[in-house]
């Protein structure tokens, strides 16, 4: 995924999506190859889950059990600060002797030390950036319908290639497709024609139960 | 489990069956029986395909009772793999039905003086061995089938493939699960090749009439079985991620860590992981009909496996776990996940170590036999396999075959067996389980991540070189004793992070056998085994030069981190001490 700059996020396309709740796993494998989101730079991973996207505290301490920072695991979530193109990622607890050594300061974490993140001494906060997001195994069911309702930015080719490559079934899913403010048949997401010249898309999914809202 | 049925395969007339008591056996399971009897019992330096190797199944201490998660079916041997002893273990229905049927272990040995194959089924009434060269070089799921309809489908079979017959170094021995499907398999180190040359092509298992084995303590074996459970079901890995995800979870986890093998070891990352992670996995199979949440056996609560159905909805093959996903997947460069579920299938049907083939396939990718990413050519390599070819019988021996054969520098192997999942370049910790487990290149080997629980070894400073080589030593303790219950060993979280659940499991132990066992008395039954284990390889010619990393591991930098593997040799040599 290539580094985008704040100023052409204000330029992406606005897509938003009606889709029902029973398929919307399958936007899994879309939060775990990444998506773009706006944070102030240089701000703790806490301070940005938490303090700009309102997750609890008790769930970054005890369900997201392991964290990447640019490829590394974390041990500190205060200590490890975001910056512009960081890319974070996301998960629960995961099983095995690897799945320990992996954990957020584990008794194993010791074992992978030679590719554990360390906290660079530039800290000081600046001004809004775009860095990028996983979401991986049972964190993609619980937080990814909270980064879809508010808005996650994807490089457009990213999207085009991940709407192409959809099952038929999946297009059962979807009850609304605003393009701005102009509705668009299900099937020119389908069908490529809903192509646009901005490299970047801003999506919003809202997720329902039931029926078209 | 009282007693040992021993099939001596080369008598004048044909094979002869005798039960024995278990005698000087009594108390052990699982693993720590079959390197009991392996070691005492079969000459280090014999021919692993000869006549004076012995093929040894043993269900673990708590298998054929009411404790969840009981059923792993240890099976043990001199590997034709690595020349050294070999437990691999198998989920799968064998392992209850066996120890209700009141056997700790059945032990082939000897070999038939001619190339007929034989059946040998058991029930409560006893043991019958017939000849039945119809089933030559049948695939593991056409024999099922065979059994199927002759013995009624409330069986379990042992059954090797046609790898077996052809005593391929990859050869698996596959179990039967709750389907009747042949799909679990002990895959390691080439126990199928072994049982090719006894010349036995499957055992059925029939238990009817018995029941399941009673504990000394009833109310409390209940009462800490209920605990387990409890245990087991209210921890986020064994209650909700493995029931959810299964093994292949573990996909983008160490893609991200950059730990994940690629393209034969030569990258830590692979662009088509998000292809085949678990999450990807388990919605495929769920929108196709099949199921993302199922058990191996009866009595397994966390059900980390599953059925994988075809585009058209029809049955495929179980869900292909972590390790099969990665050697076949990412390793081959390869990011089809419904290739990696034909290749899965496959490999149970020919009976091949899924771990062992996609890492062979990736030498011979490296060597130029076909290119990375050719999900085509990696199915017809392991066809060749199945068939015999003259490629396919390098390939079907191993990797370390196929880099001698194709002159590859690159392989993946420690004493012979190929690397699973991890990259130890990563994961260093890993690395040093790899070098000096007694079973060759094997992540299972330190798995049970119990070690701070049973503090084997007292105090560890993690940050040192000495601390990782305790870490591990302290992981291979722990997880030989659980392979000795015959515990699957995806309970080592709950275990890990609740010492009640740890504390269940040996309350059940003690309630069934009236022990008193402690934490003490496990630690002490690890290190037996392990011992036996280093001393039987010891006499087969090891020496700590077999207990090494390949060179490349410690000279070619893994991107994206770029780093080697850098503990050292003399710390690697103290693994043992203690
Ligand atoms: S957790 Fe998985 S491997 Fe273990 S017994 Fe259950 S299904 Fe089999």
């Amino acid at each position: 995924m290539r580094q985008i700059k704040i100023a052409e996020a204000a330029n992406a396309a606005n897509l938003r999506l009606t889709w029902a709740e029973d398929r919307f796993e399958d936007f899994a494998e879309l939060l775990q190859r990444g998506f773009m989101l706006k944070a102030r730079a240089r701000s703790s991973i806490r301070d940005v889950l938490c303090g700009q996207f309102g997750i609890s505290h008790e769930y970054l301490d005890q369900r997201i059990n392991t964290i990447f920072l640019d490829g590394k695991p974390v041990d500190d979530v205060d200590s490890a600060t975001i910056g512009g193109g960081s890319k974070l990622a996301l998960s629960a607890a995961m099983p095995g002797f690897v799945g320990a050594a992996l954990r957020k300061g584990g008794f194993y974490a010791p074992m992978r030390q030679v590719i554990t993140h360390v906290e660079g001494t530039e800290s000081v906060p600046g001004g809004d950036e775009l860095f990028v997001l996983k979401l991986f195994n049972l964190v993609v069911k619980e937080l990814g319908p909270l980064f879809l309702d508010s808005g996650i930015w994807l490089d457009r080719r990213d999207l085009e290639s991940f709407f192409n490559s959809r099952p038929a079934e999946f297009w059962s899913g979807c009850l609304q497709c605003l393009m701005e403010v102009d509705e668009l048949e299900v099937d020119s997401l389908h069908k490529g024609k809903w192509l646009i010249e901005s490299p970047l898309v801003y999506l919003r999914i809202h997720v329902v139960t039931g029926d078209k809202q | 489990m009282d007693n040992i049925l021993r099939i001596i395969m080369g008598p004048e007339g044909g094979p002869k069956a005798t039960v024995i008591p278990v005698g000087e056996y009594a108390g052990i399971g699982g693993r720590a029986l079959t390197s009991a009897i392996v070691s005492k019992e079969v000459p280090p330096l014999c021919h692993p395909l000869g006549a004076d190797n012995k093929l040894v199944f043993a269900p673990g201490l708590l298998s054929g009772t009411a404790a969840a998660m009981s059923g792993r079916l240890s099976v043990g041997c001199k590997s034709p793999l690595t020349g050294g002893i070999k437990e691999a273990n198998s989920g799968g229905q064998a392992s209850q039905t066996l120890a209700r049927l009141g056997y700790a272990a059945i032990v082939l040995e000897g070999a038939p003086k001619d190339d007929n194959i034989y059946k040998i089924f058991i029930n409560k009434d006893g043991v019958e061995i017939n000849l039945d060269n119809s089933l030559k070089m049948l695939g593991n799921y056409a024999v099922v089938e065979k059994m199927k309809a002759e013995y009624g489908d409330k069986i379990a079979c042992i059954s090797i493939g046609p790898a077996g017959e052809m005593k391929m170094c990859a050869a698996s021995v596959a179990c039967t699960d709750m389907e009747l499907r042949p799909t679990r398999h002990a895959g390691r180190g080439g126990v199928g090749a072994v049982m090719g040359a006894k010349g036995v092509k499957v055992i059925v298992l029939d238990d009817s009439g018995m029941k399941m084995r009673s504990p000394k303590d009833p109310d409390k074996f209940r009462e800490a079985n209920k605990n387990w459970v409890d245990g087991l079901k209210k921890h986020p890995v064994t209650g909700e991620g493995l029931p959810a995800y299964g093994t292949n979870v573990l996909t983008n986890i160490l893609n991200e860590a950059g730990a994940y093998p690629t393209k034969n070891f030569s990258l830590g990352q692979f662009a088509g992981s998000s292809k085949i992670s678990g999450e990807t996995e388990a919605a495929t199979e769920t929108t196709r009909g099949g199921s993302a949440t199922h058990g191996c056996h009866r009595g397994c609560v966390i059900q980390c496996s599953g059925i994988y159905m075809d585009k058209n909805g029809q049955y495929l093959t179980k869900q292909p776990e972590y390790e099969t996903v990665w050697a076949h997947g990412g390793n081959c460069g390869i990011d089809d996940l419904d290739a990696i579920a034909m290749l899965d299938r496959l490999d149970d049907d020919y009976g091949l170590d899924t771990i062992e083939m996609g890492a062979t396939i990736g030498v011979a990718m490296e060597a130029g036999v076909a290119k990375f990413g050719d999900a085509q050519a990696a199915i017809s390599l392991v066809h060749e396999v199945g068939k015999g070819t003259p490629l396919g019988r390098i390939l079907g021996n191993g990797a370390a075959v196929t880099g001698k054969a194709f002159g590859v520098e690159r392989v993946p192997v420690v004493k012979n067996q190929a690397l699973p999942a991890y990259d130890p370049r990563g994961v260093q910790g890993i690395g040093v389980t790899y070098a000096t487990s007694t079973m060759g290149a094997d992540h299972t080997a330190g798995y049970a991540v119990t070690a701070n629980i049973l503090k084997v070894g007292g105090y560890v400073n993690p940050l040192t070189p000495e601390g990782q080589v305790e870490l591990s030593r302290n992981l291979q303790i722990a997880t030989a004793a659980v392979d000795a219950t015959g515990m699957c060993l995806f309970i080592a979280f709950a275990v890990l992070d609740q010492p009640e659940t740890f504390q269940a499991l040996l309350d059940m132990l003690n309630a069934f056998y009236g022990l008193n066992l402690t934490g003490d008395d496990v630690t002490a039954l690890g290190k037996s085994i392990l011992k036996n284990e280093r001393n039987f390889n010891t006499k087969a010619g090891f020496t700590p030069a077999h207990d090494r990393l390949p060179e490349f591991f410690k000279k070619e930098l893994l991107p994206p981190h770029n780093v080697t593997f850098k503990v050292r040799d003399e710390d690697l040599d103290t693994v043992f001490n203690w």
